[in-house]
């Protein structure tokens, strides 16, 4: 009995398994799944999501390397005849001390066709930010992540579908978007976040945003865009712990076409799984002002 | 006491929005009313744009002592008041200009050095009520004597300094918080809240700081233990553990488990958590426009008992919204606060 009953276990898993993956890929297959619906007839994206991937690290197809900020091992000059034919990538000595911990896990990517359409100058721009990624990338400063950055950081995000209001609660710093499902004005001002006007197609949620400043990146590798961006997002129930990003990044200032990313969102199931506070803000004020008082309070040090 | 925690404030207005009656009636008779709508799934919908717009002091003014209530000649004498700062606030001017001549005139404090923050133009709402808090019935926050010497602390530090590091200016300053006690109804843009509703929460977004709280709604017949249970402790954060509950129409939310920051500046001492801090909040429909808040507040590191507030909060048309709040992003006051703490500190080791 107890062999057989885990073999039927084990077996009914595998198809139980099979089933969702199947699903998950296929978001246009011949019978979409249908998502169950709230109160007042919507399709429920509420709940807790995240991205499993790398793409927070570089959005495009990457193999795994020592660290986000590299440096090349210095030319063995000392000994000579034995210069050092090939190049060779050493963490910089500011992320050096985290050892694996600061390593970058390579990844397929999640842009279509893995090409960023940039012009040349936003080419060399893309590179000048890789080059200087301690001292330039947004993140490092508990600075808002931006769209579509947010989505896809290690961090989860809650989807709270209220009545003409849908929020994106981000736990990495403490971001949230509102996604107004009724008409509003335009925004007042750029911003970090975007301004979000949202609509249903079908089961799929439409956001398109707007309204962003320049100083958001896509990822940790440099990816940038300027203040004209324009962002489509489409939020698709795909089974019942599975959403379908899709992502339209617009930018004539940047890119010379509209190009995309997708992947799956994973709904979190952890027992008491809720968004928590990451105020990161008091995390990097040594970092960002340590250094400019009559006192740092990290060493004691009298700043002259 | 000093005079200048006395009236805290968010002030002031947004241009077109509608007019308010002029008085809130004391909290004792408002009588809920079911003018409130219901959500989709069934509970009672605060959802929308929502601020303080009254000009009741917290904490009652020495010279109102052992009285509740003005009388009608006072509280006529305060609208016209109102109206008229409203109005020069509308022309642009600020600070003393506007008719108060002294931060202990102001609505927050530092209003005059501030006050560029502040929105203009809409009168507060003038009420018979001479403070805030209703318990103890001297109107008057119990804070332990150290801190009150805490708060007499702030009070001199606040807008002067020293600034020799950035754990010198206040959290608000940080642009971390300034905390949740007075997140619904405080601050000097008049304390702008968002609620959204979604079955099983109720969150509210806090435009200052963009403080957000996702409070999970519970069943309303859990008991204590339960509740206790559920706010392990394990994880202690700036705006606590919330846990919200529907007693009838009014929202109940119990919160506990907040982080120590009392090491920290703090605009406001009675806004600062600590661990021994509880807060009771109950949001009640009163009207189409307006929700009884009330808040009890009990936390022995700070006070010598529980003390309770009750604050009228407005609900704005439907065209207003909360915007982002990019504070820490174009904190430049911060790199400039530290310069100008050096600069001071050469020329004083120069003399």
């Amino acid at each position: 009995m107890r062999p057989l009953f885990w073999i039927v276990v084990i077996v009914a898993s595998a198809i139980a398994g099979a089933t969702v993956w199947s699903q998950v890929p296929q978001s246009s297959a011949a019978e979409p799944y249908a998502a169950p619906r709230t109160a007042d007839g919507r399709p429920d994206l509420n709940g807790i999501w995240q991205a499993i991937n790398t793409a927070n690290f570089d959005i495009q197809a990457h193999a795994a390397r020592p660290a986000m900020a590299i440096v090349p091992a210095s030319p063995r000059t000392d000994t000579p005849g034995l210069v050092r034919a090939t190049h060779v990538d050493l963490p910089a000595p500011s992320v050096r001390p985290l050892g694996a911990v600061g390593g970058v896990p390579a990844g397929a990517g999640v842009v279509e066709g893995n090409e960023i359409p940039y012009q040349p100058w936003a080419l060399v721009k893309r590179k000048e930010n890789a080059d200087n990624w301690v001292e330039r990338d947004p993140e490092i400063k508990c600075f808002m992540p931006g769209v579509p950055r947010a989505t896809y950081m290690p961090y989860p995000f809650q989807i709270l579908q209220g009545t003409n209001k849908i929020l994106m609660a981000y736990e990495f710093a403490g971001a949230t978007r509102t996604i107004h499902m009724d008409t509003v004005g335009d925004s007042p001002a750029s911003t970090w976040m975007g301004w979000s006007r949202g609509r249903w197609e079908g089961d799929t949620l439409v956001v398109d945003v707007t309204d962003f400043n320049e100083e958001t990146w896509f990822d940790r590798a440099g990816n940038f865009h300027s203040e004209a961006l324009h962002v489509v997002e489409r939020y698709t129930p795909v089974s019942p712990h599975h959403l379908m990003y899709e992502v339209t990044i617009e930018d004539p200032k940047v890119f010379t076409r509209p190009w995309k990313m997708r992947m799956p969102l994973y709904r979190r199931f952890d027992a008491d799984a809720q968004i928590r506070e990451y105020k990161c803000v008091e995390f990097v004020e040594q970092l960002m002002y340590g250094h400019l008082g009559v006192v740092d309070p990290a060493t004691g040090t009298i700043n002259k | 006491m000093k005079s200048h925690s006395i009236v805290l404030m968010g002030a002031i207005a947004i241009a077109g929005a509608v007019a308010m009656p002029a008085c809130y009636g004391s909290p004792s008779t408002n009588a809920p009313s079911p003018a409130s709508g219901r959500t989709a799934w069934g509970d009672p919908d605060l959802q929308g744009v929502w601020r303080y717009e009254g000009a009741i002091p917290l904490e009652r003014p020495a010279q109102l002592e052992g009285r509740a209530t003005l009388t009608a000649e006072e509280v006529a004498a305060r609208e016209r008041v109102e109206k008229e700062q409203a109005a020069k606030r509308l022309e642009g001017l600020e600070g003393a200009a506007v008719g108060r001549r002294s931060i202990a005139e102001s609505p927050i404090r530092g209003n005059e050095y501030n006050s560029f923050w502040q929105d203009h133009g809409r009168p507060r709402q003038v009420s018979n009520r001479t403070s805030l808090v209703v318990d103890p019935a001297d109107g008057q926050i119990p804070f332990t004597t150290d801190a009150q010497k805490a708060e007499a602390r702030s009070a001199a530090r606040y807008g002067v300094g020293p600034f020799e590091s950035y754990l010198d200016p206040d959290t608000g300053e940080r642009c971390l918080t300034d905390g949740v006690t007075g997140m619904m109804w405080q601050g000097p843009n008049g304390g702008h809240n968002r609620i959204v509703q979604s079955p099983g929460y109720v969150t509210i977004l806090h435009e200052e700081y963009r403080d957000r709280r996702i409070i999970p709604i519970v069943s309303s017949d859990i008991n204590s233990g339960e509740l206790a249970a559920r706010q392990h402790g394990a994880i202690r954060q700036w705006f606590g553990d919330s846990i919200g509950r529907w007693e009838g129409d009014a929202l109940v939310v119990d919160t506990v488990n907040f982080l120590d920051r009392t090491n920290y500046e703090w605009a406001n001492i009675w806004t600062r958590p600590s661990e021994s801090l509880h807060l009771v909040e109950r949001f009640t429909r009163v009207d189409a426009t307006t929700i009884e808040y009330t808040v009890t507040v009990e936390d022995p590191t700070t006070f010598t008992r529980p003390w309770t507030a009750v604050i009228p909060i407005t609900k704005l048309p439907d065209d207003i919204q909360i915007y982002e709040y990019a504070c820490h992003e174009g904190n430049y006051a911060m790199p400039n606060l530290l310069r100008g703490g050096r600069t001071e500190a050469a020329r004083t080791s120069s003399r």
